[in-house]
């Protein structure tokens, strides 16, 4: 491979994935493809229960397809690579009880107390250098999942995978966490993957929505959001291509929700 | 009644009993003179002589320093072990049946086997207090292991960390509060496993001043022996709690918040 096609390379690539978990029995993900160019915001979205988590840990190289692959810039991994990094679903399972905000952001650097520039720096970008030194249940909900953020970036990753992060926090934080974790990927030239089942989040956050169908998954469409950045979650959500983008895949995960009910 | 009242009143009622107790004794031990009731006095001249002195070199360390070593190796292997297991379910048939067998034999029964092997030294004693008291903090670590969340481990592996310093640095931490309670009973099964040691084939240890003071009907010096042995498991067991109590200072925390319906 020659440089000008690694330069081209997409720094993620799902090809025709298929996964059925536990082994034998009927398949999670069924021939999966997208892919995503480097510095790509991407959404997923889905009906729930549709196996969002289960690509994401394929993704993420946690678990291993069954047939099919997936390409970080080209490459296979059967570990997680080290640009890479995840912010799970679950912020108050996520974090180490035992560390303080400051120790599980470092967590992220393998703990290597070395870096206690770059843990500050990741610090002060999700506005936590006050609460560096509590224990992350003795801050609120929001806070543990900016803490989480942070020891995602403290790597300095490429890719940013995101597993539903602000499902289980309150209106008001979702929309703060979702403008912190849009300008982190702008200032970071990060690309990232969110999983959601919110599609107004899909579509004012990212780049390009994949739709994903019921289990057995495959992709049903991906819809590029062309919506000028940077967004605004007043001025951008009332422009009539936010509502026209949001209308078009509402309209494909209901059709998929339906399937489900019948 | 104020704080400090209602915390002062059950503390008088227990030191009246303990005076009551010892009062009680004196009493007896007065009125029906008798060679397993020598009065208090005695006794507590001989507990005072165990703990300086010669007695203190020849009965109370060498007994506490095999407590510490049994104890300390029950501590290392149960943890290692433990955590091994418990995180590495593949495992558990082929060792699982035999720990749950082992388990079953009292410390008690290998003693005679143990003074085969090892013969009448510090290591046959050393032994049957590591057997003893080594399960008990195994299964609790095993137990601890098995119940780490597995998004921990998940953030582990994503951050790119091995399978050993997976272990040490999520696995280990994570099971301490289940390895503190096992700790704790480890603890008196390792008392236990000290004195019945040191009544075999012993020419020093509480155990044996114990015996040699039995057979010399000293019998304040015995029950001296007796009562120090008590003071050894208090002391050892308040210090165990005030370790855990700074160890996991954050389970509290959390467990308390967790506990309230915030987690």
């Amino acid at each position: 491979m020659d440089k000008s096609a690694a330069m081209n390379e997409p720094i993620l690539a799902v090809d025709n994935l298929t996964k059925a978990f536990p082994a034998g029995a009927t398949p999670i993900l069924n021939g999966l493809t997208f892919r995503q160019e480097p510095g790509q915001f991407v959404a997923v979205v889905g009906p729930s229960g549709c196996g969002k988590t289960t690509l994401l840990r394929c993704i993420a190289s946690l678990m291993q397809p069954d047939t099919g692959s997936v390409l970080h810039r080209g490459r296979h991994f059967d570990n997680p690579p080290p640009w890479l990094s995840v912010v799970f679903q679950d912020y108050n399972r996520s974090l180490f009880p035992w560390l303080s905000v400051r120790r599980n952001v470092a967590f992220g650097l393998r703990g290597s107390g070395a870096n206690d520039k770059r843990v500050d720096e990741a610090l002060r970008a999700v506005n936590l250098e006050h609460a560096a030194d509590l224990y992350p249940w003795q801050v609120s909900g929001g806070m543990q999942q900016r803490c989480a953020l942070a020891r995602s970036i403290v790597v300095s990753p490429n890719l940013l995978l995101l597993d539903e992060p602000f499902a289980s926090v309150d209106a008001q934080t979702r929309i703060d966490l979702q403008d912190m974790v849009m300008e982190i990927c702008q200032t970071m030239s990060l690309s990232a993957l969110l999983v959601t089942h919110d599609i107004d989040e899909a579509v004012f956050m990212a780049d390009k929505v994949v739709v994903l169908s019921t289990r057995p998954a495959r992709v049903v469409e991906e819809i590029a959001i062309d919506l000028p950045r940077p967004r605004d979650q007043l001025a951008t959500k009332e422009t009539p291509e936010f509502l026209q983008l949001r209308h078009r895949v509402y309209t494909l995960v209901r059709k998929q929700a339906q399937k489900l009910s019948r | 009644m104020t704080a400090r009242g209602r915390y002062i009143t059950p503390l008088a009622w227990q030191a009246a009993t303990i005076l009551a107790l010892i009062a009680l004794w004196q009493w007896a031990a007065l009125t029906y003179p008798a060679v397993y009731l020598p009065p208090i006095e005695r006794i507590a001249q001989g507990y005072f002589q165990i703990w300086h002195g010669d007695l203190l070199h020849s009965a109370l360390l060498p007994s506490l320093r095999r407590l510490g070593a049994g104890f300390a190796i029950a501590i290392l292997v149960g943890c290692v072990m433990g955590v091994v297991l418990g995180s590495l379910r593949s495992l558990d048939p082929w060792v699982r049946p035999t720990i749950e067998y082992l388990r079953y034999i009292p410390a008690v029964a290998i003693l005679p086997a143990s003074l085969i092997v090892f013969g009448a030294t510090d290591q046959m004693r050393i032994f049957v207090i590591a057997f003893g008291s080594v399960f008990p903090v195994l299964i609790a670590a095993t137990d601890g292991a098995r119940r780490v969340d597995p998004i921990l481990l998940d953030v582990a592996r994503a951050v790119g960390l091995s399978t050993a310093e997976r272990l040490v640095r999520v696995v280990l931490p994570a099971s301490l509060p289940s390895i503190f309670s096992g700790m704790r009973v480890a603890l008196s099964i390792a008392l236990v496993m000290m004195v019945i040691s040191e009544l075999i084939a012993a020419d020093d240890g509480l155990g044996f001043y114990i015996l040699r003071n039995q057979r010399l009907f000293q019998t304040a010096n015995v029950y001296a022996g007796v009562l120090t042995i008590g003071t050894v498991g208090l002391g050892l067991t308040l210090a165990l709690l005030a370790v855990e109590k700074r160890v996991l200072s954050w389970h509290r925390g959390w467990r308390g918040l967790t506990e309230t319906g915030r987690g």
